[in-house]
């Protein structure tokens, strides 16, 4: 229940430590969306409904803070989470090479839903868009290893294993070994 | 009882995906300002943003302070030599002025506009794929409320789109979500001002036939009561007399470089502070 009641302060100090950061580093050119991270994170992690409303909560806040329409990365990480959620079941992910490919493949999900809400929502004509989505998913697929490894010898730390839950044991998961 | 238990996981989902829908279609059909959820979102975020937003300006300061201290003397003199040209041009805009004033006193013409400004310091630049928002430590209990206009220095900075009671949300006119009516100061020609993200903006719906040269500065037309008649929106960079199409494709530099916004003005229009007293 507390995790509950933290998830939301802890969504909002992601999305705004990702920005600041993407801000100073990129200039706001690029978005450094290590949210995005988390969510396939939880798809390997957590059970389905705790990672379900985690993603939902961290893309609601996303959208209050980063202006797009209310409800769009909310849907966005919940789908990026289901994904994560069932490939992680069927796929054992022991490289970091995996682990930067399935990012970027579920970047590039994430941007296919984008430009086709814009395209569909608002009628926008959106060229060019590559430029600006290909080295943020690439930025994002390199960090992910880094983070998944971090993350790893964090639930090492505090539970001496990586913690898995009830749910999962038995099926595919992340050593997360980089 | 049975199928609930098997199937209560799938139901979850399906009824978290139906909510999120609903709710992105209501969002997307009534086009509304912020709803209770992000103002409550953008007040806690206002803090943490504020702490993150003044340690990292002090470490930057002190880094562009040493950086600038490099090749100082040089740029003085380029500086003392800019102002001695501008203060001459300062005195002919400041006839032109004074003979503006005189012939509007003769021809009793009056401004549409009656605006104050609130100065509001910016605490976070928030981005999603494809928007760019700006927060800044200003809200409603300053005054501030949706669709107001924001300037920094002589130019245009966007609207306000959403305002909690300590922070409000401006949607800078480089963002994808932005039309500004604007008009090409040179020539008059009307057209609409739309932002492309980091590229700028572009200038829509301007005719082939119409005189439009790289350099002519683009202002705010006034139309539509958002924005007074004549802000600093930026220059044109580029124009495309493409074979294809009605219209002139013409890139545009924004005045202000969003990058390094700190300080912006919000423009509040007395007649809105008198209906809310």
């Amino acid at each position: 229940m507390i995790y509950y009641l933290l998830w939301p302060f802890l969504s909002i100090l992601l999305i705004v430590l990702q920005n600041t950061v993407a801000d100073i580093i990129f200039s706001g050119r690029l978005v450094l969306e290590i949210s995005l991270v988390v969510v396939i994170y939880a798809g390997f992690r957590f059970n389905l409904i705790k990672g379900a409303i985690s993603a939902f909560i961290l893309g609601l806040v996303f959208d209050c803070i980063a202006g797009s329409a209310l409800g769009l990365f909310a849907l966005i990480y919940v789908i990026v989470f289901l994904f994560s959620f069932f490939m992680s079941a069927r796929l054992v992910i022991e490289k970091s090479y995996f682990i930067a490919l399935f990012t970027l493949i579920c970047t590039f999900l994430e941007e296919f839903i984008v430009i086709l809400f814009y395209n569909l929502a608002y009628g926008f004509e959106l060229h060019n868009t590559l430029v600006v989505f290909l080295p943020q998913a690439l930025i994002i697929s390199l960090l992910a290893p880094v983070f998944f490894y971090l993350m790893h010898r964090v639930e090492v730390f505090f539970h001496g294993e990586p913690a898995q839950s009830a749910e999962r044991t038995g099926t595919g998961r992340i050593p997360a070994e980089a | 009882m049975f199928f609930f238990r098997n199937y209560k996981t799938i139901i979850f989902i399906v009824v978290l995906l139906a909510a999120i829908l609903i709710v992105l279609s209501y969002n997307l059909k009534q086009k509304s300002s912020a709803g209770l959820v992000t103002k409550i979102v953008l007040e806690v975020a206002a803090p943490v943003q504020n702490v993150l937003n003044a340690s990292v300006k002090s470490v930057s300061d002190a880094w562009f302070s040493y950086l600038f201290l490099v090749g100082i003397e040089e740029e003085n003199k380029n500086l003392k030599k800019k102002i001695d040209d501008m203060k001459s041009q300062l005195i002919l805009y400041q006839e032109g002025y004074l003979e503006a004033q005189r012939l509007r006193n003769l021809l009793d013409l009056k401004d549409d506009f009656d605006f104050k400004f609130v100065t509001a310091r910016v605490i976070g630049r928030e981005q999603a794929a494809l928007s760019k928002t700006i927060l800044i430590n200003k809200g409603t209990m300053h005054g501030l409320a949706a669709g107001m206009p924001v300037l920094a220095g002589p130019g245009l900075i966007g609207r306000v789109t959403d305002a909690s009671r300590h922070t409000a949300k401006i949607l800078p006119l480089i963002d994808e979500n932005s039309n500004i009516d604007a008009i090409v100061q040179r020539t008059r020609t009307q057209g609409m001002i739309r932002g492309t993200g980091s590229r700028g903006c572009v200038m829509k719906y301007i005719s082939k036939i119409q005189d439009v040269k790289e350099g002519d500065t683009i202002v705010s037309a006034g139309i539509g009561g958002v924005f007074p008649k004549g802000l600093m929106i930026g220059r044109v960079s580029h124009v495309d007399r493409q074979d294809a199409g009605l219209f002139l494709k013409i890139n545009v530099t924004p005045s202000i470089d969003f990058s390094k916004l700190e300080e912006v003005l919000i423009l509040i229009s007395n007649d809105d502070k008198e209906g809310e007293e």
